[in-house]
This record gives C-alpha cells, sequence and structure tokens, in this order.
C-alpha cells in the first residue's frame, strides 16, 4: 500500500516549494474559514461600537447632543450634522481605528455629534422645517456654550448637509467658522435613482404619508436595497473570501448590525423632504422659506468644503458638486475621492482618503 | 480529446450567458426617449473575454489544481456582479421601470390602507373592551409629553436669551 502510494506521487507533476506553500497557506485559511464561519453561526457575539469615550451635553426629545473626548487642540470645535432617519450615527464611530470621530478627536477636534434618535408615531407631524429652526439651533447652541468657543464650523454628511445649510443660512446670528458639506445633496436635479423613482409623476409622496403615517424602517431598507441590488451578493461573496482573517470578520460584524438597523422617518418630515427637496429642488433654487426666512444658499460666506465620493449612488458628485457655486465666499474647494457614499466616510480607504483630507483643510483654517 | 471538450462547454457557457442577458435586456425594454441604447456587449464582453481565457487556460492545461484557482475565481465572479450590478442599474434608471415600481407602491397602498384601517379599529376595540389604553391613546399621550418637553426647552431658550442679554448689557 505504502509503495503504491509512492509510486503515484513520483508519477504527479513536481511542485514547487513555492506553490506547496500557496496550496499550505490556502487549507490554512479554509481551515479559518469553517472556524470562523461556525462561530459566526453558532456562537454569534454582538460587537461592540462606538469605542470613543463621549458625554452628553444636552437632549430634546428624541434627540442628543454628544460630545467626545478629545485633546481639544484646535481652537474651533466642530458641529457633526448627519442624517435624520434611515440609519444611526454610530458608523461614524464604528470601532477602534475604523472611526471618523475617532480620527478627528485624535487630530484635537472638540467634536460635536448630532443624534437624531429615532421618532416614533407620536413625531409624526415633525417636519424638515421643525428640525432645522427648532432642533438644529437648539443643539447648535448647546455646543457652542459647552465648548466655550466663539465661533463653530459645521459638517454635514448625507442629509445633514441640506438640514444644516438650511440652518446655517436662516440663523445668520451663528457663528459659522467653516462648513462642510461630506456627500450631502444641494442640486436635487442630479441625485441619481431617488430622483427619478422619488418624482411627482410616478411616485404620490402624499397619499404614501397618509396611508402609513410614517415611513417604516422597513420601507426605507427596501428603497436603499433596491438602490444596490448587488450589494448583499458581493458583501457575501467578500465576507467568503475574507472569513479566515478575524480583523475582517470584526469589522464586518460591526458593519453588518449597522448595515441592517434601519431607521423611519417621521411621516410629515418625508413629504416635505420629498416634495421641497426631491421634487422641485427648492434648496438650490432658492425657493425654501423656514420661519418666516429664506433659505438662501449665498448667504455661507465662510471658508466651503464639499466632499463628492465617486461611486456615491445616493448622492452623486453631481448634486454635491453645485454647493460651491453658489457660497459667497473666495475660500471653497470641492473634492471627489474614490469610495461610495459609505465608504467615503466609513473604512480603510476613508481612513487614507477622506479622514485626512476634510482633518487637515479644517485644522488650516480653525 | 478533453481540451476541445472543455472549450466546447465554456464557449456554450458563454453563448448562454450573452444570449440570456440579451433576452432579458429586450424584456426589461429600453430606455426612456433621448436616453441611448443599452449594449449588453459593452458590459459583458470586457471581463468574458478575460475570465474565459483564463479558465480555458486552466481548464485545458493538465496541471495541479492550484490555489491561484480560487484567486482568479473570485475575481471572474467580482467582476460578474459588477457587470450586473451597471446592468440592472441600467434599467432601472428608466423611465419604465420608476413607472413600474410607481405602480407597484400604489397598489401597495391602496391594499395596505383599507387592511391597516381595519386591524387598527379591531384592535382599538379589542383593548377598549378590555379597558386598556388604546394604540391611538398612548401615541396621544406621548404626543402631549412632546408638546410639554418643547415648552420647556421654548421657555429656557428664552430665560438663556434674557440672561445672556442682561450680562451684554452688565458689560457695556
Amino acid at each position: 500500500m505504502k509503495d503504491e502510494l509512492f509510486t503515484m506521487m513520483g508519477e504527479m507533476p513536481s511542485m514547487s516549494p513555492e506553490f506547496v506553500a500557496r496550496m499550505q497557506q490556502e487549507a490554512e485559511r479554509n481551515l479559518l474559514r469553517m472556524k470562523h464561519w461556525s462561530e459566526m453561526v453558532m456562537n454569534p457575539r454582538e460587537p461592540e461600537v462606538g469605542p470613543t469615550p463621549r458625554r452628553l451635553v444636552y437632549r430634546t426629545n428624541k434627540s442628543r447632543l454628544w460630545r467626545y473626548e478629545s485633546p481639544r487642540t484646535v481652537r474651533t470645535p466642530l458641529l457633526f450634522v448627519p442624517n435624520l432617519g434611515i440609519s444611526r450615527p454610530y458608523i461614524f464611530d464604528l470601532m477602534p481605528k475604523g472611526s471618523f470621530i475617532e480620527h478627528m478627536t485624535r487630530q484635537g477636534f472638540d467634536l460635536f455629534l448630532v443624534d437624531w434618535g429615532v421618532f416614533g408615531e407620536e413625531d409624526n407631524g415633525l417636519t424638515v422645517e421643525d428640525a432645522v429652526t427648532r432642533i438644529l439651533p437648539r443643539l447648535a447652541r448647546k455646543a457652542l456654550e459647552a465648548s466655550g468657543a466663539p465661533e463653530m464650523s459645521v459638517l454635514g454628511y448625507c442629509m445633514g448637509a441640506p438640514l444644516s445649510a438650511c440652518f446655517v443660512t436662516t440663523h445668520p446670528e451663528f457663528p459659522l467658522k467653516n462648513y462642510i458639506d461630506m456627500a450631502g445633496p444641494i442640486d436635487f436635479a442630479h441625485v441619481g435613482l431617488f430622483g427619478k423613482w422619488l418624482a411627482p409623476e410616478v411616485f404620490d409622496v402624499d397619499k404614501y404619508v397618509d396611508t402609513l403615517g410614517s415611513i417604516p424602517a422597513e420601507m426605507v431598507k427596501l428603497g436603499f436595497k433596491l438602490l444596490k441590488p448587488t450589494m448583499d451578493l458581493s458583501t457575501n461573496l467578500n465576507l467568503w473570501w475574507n472569513l479566515w482573517n478575524p480583523d475582517y470578520v470584526n469589522g464586518f460584524n460591526a458593519l453588518n448590525k449597522w448595515a441592517n438597523e434601519y431607521l423611519p422617518f417621521p411621516g410629515e418630515f418625508f413629504r416635505h423632504w420629498v416634495k421641497d427637496f426631491y421634487q422641485q429642488n427648492r434648496l438650490i433654487k432658492g425657493e425654501l422659506t423656514m420661519a418666516g426666512r429664506r433659505v438662501d444658499l449665498r448667504g455661507i460666506r465662510c471658508p466651503v468644503l464639499a466632499v463628492g465620493a465617486r461611486e456615491d449612488n445616493i448622492a452623486p458628485p453631481a448634486c454635491v458638486k453645485p454647493l460651491i457655486d453658489v457660497v459667497s465666499t473666495r475660500d471653497k474647494e470641492y473634492v471627489e475621492l474614490p469610495g461610495g457614499h459609505i465608504s467615503l466616510i466609513a473604512g480603510r480607504g476613508a481612513s487614507v482618503h477622506c479622514w485626512p483630507k476634510v482633518a487637515s483643510w479644517l485644522a488650516a483654517r480653525s | 480529446m478533453a481540451e476541445n471538450t472543455s472549450q466546447q462547454l465554456l464557449d456554450m457557457w458563454k453563448r448562454q450567458v450573452e444570449e440570456g442577458t440579451q433576452a432579458w435586456l429586450k424584456m426589461m425594454g429600453q430606455g426612456g426617449a433621448g436616453a441611448p441604447p443599452m449594449d449588453p456587449q459593452a458590459f459583458w464582453r470586457p471581463f468574458m473575454d478575460q475570465g474565459m481565457a483564463a479558465w480555458s487556460k486552466l481548464m485545458t492545461q493538465g496541471s495541479a489544481p492550484s490555489p491561484d484557482l480560487m484567486a482568479q475565481w473570485k475575481q471572474f465572479l467580482d467582476q460578474w456582479i459588477a457587470a450586473w450590478s451597471r446592468v440592472l442599474e441600467q434599467a432601472m434608471s428608466t423611465d419604465a421601470f420608476a413607472r413600474m415600481m410607481g405602480k407597484q407602491v400604489e397598489g401597495f397602498l391602496n391594499a395596505a390602507g383599507p387592511v391597516r384601517k381595519a386591524a387598527a379599529q379591531q384592535v382599538d376595540a379589542s383593548l377598549a373592551g378590555l379597558g386598556i389604553a388604546s394604540r391611538a391613546q398612548v401615541v396621544a399621550l406621548a404626543q402631549h409629553l412632546a408638546q410639554v418637553e418643547e415648552k420647556i426647552d421654548g421657555l429656557e431658550d428664552k430665560i438663556d436669551r434674557l440672561l445672556g442679554g442682561a450680562n451684554r448689557t452688565e458689560r457695556a
């Protein structure tokens, strides 16, 4: 038997040591893949997210204002305004060494995060105007008070960019030092697939809100999944491929937790958001009025940075860039970075391209 | 012999995928007026040619399977998914797709509206029978609490403004 085996091996094509090493490595990876897969299935662990220490500064109804620990070496504090509804803001502080907030605080920024919270049925009457003229000014003022600084920079991400742009233009008394739009749509004529699907001739937003009241998280999820139907397939394929790597698995678990936690929209907010922004594109046209004040983007006179993501299908670069054309400042810059809507700000690519750019631009003006 | 068979199989599969894609795109319909015509060849050709050449080589060389085979298969799948993603994106950005989605949503709302209303009425009647507060009553209470909180916040804002004004006057 033994002799037969040696005879067979002698007949096999010769294998270089390099080839054998690669085969061995692949076999080890397959074992690790099996081990990690069985752990994920049999003993799933809740990933730890939001590692940067923070303190609650203020809360009003569902919304919270968080201040992150930092050496605070940069003079001007930063107010970070993310999207309302859709997803939770811990994506910006997902995990150690994979967190935009951690990066900014390590650079010495005194960072305040607006957490809009999870709105319930009782908040269905909340409008975009309420968010811009009631909640945001209050949180911004509390951040300014807590920091003790005379001025503050504002960074709007995704929907947070148009909301914060509405806020800073309708509150000229707010001492705005710098303004950053990160993947935030401004000109909704170029907003991509969502713009097409929410067009008034195909989508009756009044009927939608009147029937459902609020927009359930499941509907929000459906809309975003439809935007990139192959996303789950490629995510799972990449997971299988990298399943041997414990760092990848940890990152996947955290990101997967976030990616499956969709949030509902208050009904009236959704109605106004779709009508005024998506269907009538009133922001860039200067046709919006909030609390009796006109939203005029020309009112932004401080330094402005707009960041678009090349592969962004939620806020394509073409709808982000027009901010630069309308603001009244000479110190303005538009950068288009690699990545999609999320990978612009979260993940390895973001830590290489986006975070250093935003931090250096802001530090030079703070 | 084996070489020819594997090549024939690969060619056949390649033809099938291309024909299937053509048929699928025809079914989905072309873009709206003014939209450029779809060209499935543009999606498939680059990765098909590259992937097939690599696979043909591997399948016909007769060498022992290598771990690189997995890497190439992964690369092939990535390109395949990316190609499908582009095809789907193009199909979904047509006016026809937007109209179809709008109709689906309207159909859903037409069906969901009365069902939701009837279910809510039934639940409210059951809860009332048991002497328990209905959902609408709980929501109304929560709204009331939010309004009270808003009023307190408003008062706090006013006090802050007054104090700020007083401090400025004092400093002046």
